[in-house]
């Protein structure tokens, strides 16, 4: 088995895609000679020529509008976004024109539109957001947020194939700090489903991309002390699984909402609140909410990282939830 | 018309001949390094009027001034149509100008959810522009482009379920007006309410089509009003950029709401926007049926072609308010007028019965009795349909396994693999790690 980063794996999901489905094709800013600013589609035009690998003028909503009319032909357009910062430009598209569509007038759009959020790499304001829930707000949107190299490679796999246009946050953060050894053979990892990342007894943690390593992290440190969590890692926003919620709850009865999005209007409010719908009489605790601050993305390093929920505040907070 | 503008400068801008106009994209530079544009202006006359703020009393009201009186402009030949195109047209227009008025009563009757649009005076537009189209191309309707929708092969009795929110209406109760699409057979895209966003979404169609291996035009429409969107101008570059067989209708209808055409834009005419773009611009006459069809039809031979997107500006004026609940009290009444005796369908229907003899008092009669009657038809059935079930409102947000089949719709791409690997370069293109 290869072992493949976080990058390099949704780089060969993309790659294994166009290689087997001629509907697929790229289309962005700086994604063909250049290879993309992260260089996720480095070497995809000398492999699929410019046609399929299509630089943009520097145009989000013409990028968006452009891929779900070729989506209307029966094509499958894979959208870069440079930064997910930069997707607002396109707001009006994704919401109105791409998401209704299938609601209002029975059309699909299997479009995938997809880059780098996230923080902890000081992208100040601008380079750093993680505007995912503007689109979990969307219905007919569906929302994906992979953690770990395994689950980025078959999330956009899963993303490409779906009849539905799926918003793909890549954490710039893990893009080349994380690797795994990656099966060779064709997989998919479907949307919607949650997974748990690691067992545990006393209390969980719920939460999703970049933040999924720092409950681990918390998590080993905690094992020592005999506090055993059980992380869940999301993957999926939206849809939700309500599921995969409501059953950690269940079995450890105290939960801590972790994520590095702002803390009011974050997915953590939702999660509490399906908690509550769900599983409320297997609550032994209040629902902890660990979050970033309600301000944008400082620039300063000493800055962003106040502003980031850290393993030394995950650590204080589920000790003081387990011992609840 | 000129809010600040005082004279109209016609001799300031270079015009082109016929001949010239066929390169006229690309800059020809004199001697002196001085480039000479040209957009052919197909119109028979030039407005001549001019519209302004003026203080009458304690209020702000627009006033018109100009020679209004002077007569309407025939009908241009049409160097494409034949006779029975143009009966075709002209049918076509009846029924989109019939099927308002039609609207209008029921709205009148209180069995219409919401507003109604209206395309009154810009049927020639609409219709003309739609039937250049073959049926495999694309058209993405403006609200006011009811008749391109009926072009298109949707039925009156689509369009007024839609308006009265029934169960049987193309969106099935979900959404209102001209904002429906069906990719199957019409090859229509639904609008969205805000303006602009059809333009990258057709360029996108005709895109993938040249995936396909085919060069198709696609078409829609935006107005004065909305050409102000950047939306407008990112869709229009897209295509100008990828070479893509876009139509882009400006329909300059002088009005966008409440606000005149001058406080949108400073340039003179609409189509000098193609210049910037680096695609061809031309100007029609938009109440001239002929006119509007022969430009759209050389653009969408361009595009077929694959020579790229044009823009096209259609001069005409908005007939009535912005929607039924606007009166259009701002619109100076004396501008109506002008704009009246330039009827596109009284004028159409002249010059085919008078003037090219082609349209016999009784065919005539007959034509008007069918429209009449599918009208009827078609009304009686849309007010005797049902509502829709109120759980109707559930599903279908998202396309679920089994309920579309997703396949190119004019052929398996043909892909060139190259023999390069998959690329293991592992160091970031930013300075963000």
């Amino acid at each position: 088995m290869p072992t493949l980063t976080y990058l390099e794996a949704i780089r060969q999901g993309i790659w294994e895609e166009m290689d087997r489905d001629p509907t697929v094709f790229c289309i962005g800013e700086d994604i063909g000679i250049y290879g993309g600013a992260f260089k996720v589609t480095d070497g995809f035009i000398d492999r699929f020529g410019p046609e399929r690998v299509i630089d943009t003028p520097i145009a989000e909503s013409a990028i968006v509008g452009a891929a779900f009319g070729a989506a209307l032909t029966g094509m499958r357009p894979v959208a870069e976004f440079q930064f997910m910062d930069f997707i607002g430009c396109a707001f009006n598209q994704i919401t109105n024109m791409v998401a209704k569509a299938h609601y209002r007038w029975g059309a699909p759009a299997p479009i995938v539109i997809r880059g780098p959020s996230g923080g902890n790499v000081h992208g100040g304001p601008f380079h750093s957001q993680n505007p995912e829930m503007y689109f979990v707000h969307a219905p007919g949107l569906k929302v994906v947020c992979p953690a770990t190299a395994y689950d980025a490679k078959g999330l956009i796999k899963a993303s490409i194939r779906d009849n539905n246009p799926v918003i793909f946050f890549e954490h710039k953060y893990l893009y080349r700090r994380i690797k795994e050894d990656i099966p060779a053979d064709d997989y998919v990892v479907p949307l919607g489903k949650a997974r748990v990342a690691r067992s545990g007894r006393d209390l969980s943690i719920i939460t999703y991309a970049a933040m999924v390593h720092v409950a681990l992290e918390a998590a080993e440190q905690l094992s020592r002390e005999g506090i055993e969590l059980e992380v869940l890692d999301l993957r999926t926003l939206s849809p939700l699984d309500r599921d995969a919620i409501s059953d950690t709850v269940r079995r450890t009865n105290k939960v801590l909402i972790l994520h590095e999005d702002v803390r009011t209007g974050g997915i953590a409010g939702e999660v509490a609140a399906i908690i509550n719908e769900e599983a409320f009489d297997s609550l032994d605790g209040p629902i902890v909410r660990l979050t970033a601050l309600d301000t944008p993305v400082p620039f300063s390093p000493p800055q962003e990282e106040f502003f980031l929920p850290q393993v030394s505040d995950v650590v204080r907070e589920a000790r003081k939830l387990a011992s609840y | 018309m000129g809010m600040a503008k005082k004279t109209k400068s016609k001799a300031s801008r270079p015009r082109a001949t016929e001949k010239a106009s066929r390169n006229r994209h690309r800059s020809a530079r004199t001697p002196a390094q001085q480039r000479i544009y040209t957009i052919p202006d197909h119109r028979l006359e030039k407005l001549s009027i001019e519209l302004r703020q003026v203080h009458d009393g304690d209020a702000v009201r627009y006033e018109v001034s100009g020679n209004l009186s002077a007569p309407a402009p025939p009908i241009r030949d049409s160097k494409y149509l034949n006779k029975q195109q143009c009966i075709e047209i002209y049918r076509w227009m009846l029924l989109n100008r019939k099927m308002e008025a039609a609207l209008e009563n029921l709205y009148k009757q209180g069995k219409v959810v919401g507003g109604v649009y209206f395309g009154l005076g810009q049927e020639a537009c609409s219709c003309a522009s739609a039937y250049a189209l073959k049926p495999e191309e694309w058209l993405g309707p403006m609200i006011r482009n009811q008749g391109s929708l009926l072009v298109r092969g949707f039925s009156p009795r689509d369009i007024m379920m839609q308006y009265m929110a029934k169960a049987g209406s193309p969106t099935k109760g979900r959404d209102a007006s001209s904002h429906f699409g069906d990719i199957q057979t019409r090859n229509v895209v639904a609008p969205i309410s805000t303006l602009g966003d059809l333009i990258p979404v057709l360029a996108g169609v005709a895109l993938g089509a040249r995936m396909q291996g085919r060069n198709i035009a696609v078409m829609t429409y935006i107005g004065d009003g909305g050409q102000s969107t950047g939306v407008t101008y990112e869709g229009l570059n897209f295509a100008a950029v990828q070479n893509l067989g876009l139509v882009l209708f400006v329909e300059n209808n002088l009005w966008g709401y409440s606000t005149p055409a001058d406080m949108q834009f400073r340039v003179e005419d609409l189509a000098e926007r193609a210049i910037a773009y680096g695609i061809p611009g031309v100007i029609v006459d938009g109440t001239d049926a002929c006119q509007v069809y022969d430009a759209a039809h050389e653009a969408c031979e361009r595009a077929r072609r694959g020579e790229g997107p044009t823009l096209i500006e259609a001069k005409m004026m908005r007939m009535k308010g912005h929607a039924i609940h606007d009166a259009a009290e701002y619109v100076p009444k004396p501008l109506f007028e002008y704009w009246k005796k330039r009827d596109p369908i009284a004028r159409f229907e002249n010059y085919l019965v008078n003037v090219k003899k082609w349209l016999a008092r009784e065919e005539h009669e007959k034509l008007i009795a069918g429209v009449d009657a599918q009208l009827e038809a078609d009304r009686d059935f849309a007010v005797a349909s049902p509502m829709p079930e109120p759980e109707t409102a559930v599903g279908g947000a998202y396309c679920e396994p089994g309920c579309h089949e997703i396949k190119p719709k004019y052929g398996i791409p043909n892909v060139k693999t190259g023999k390069r690997g998959i690329s293991r370069r592992a160091e970031s293109a930013v300075h963000l790690k």
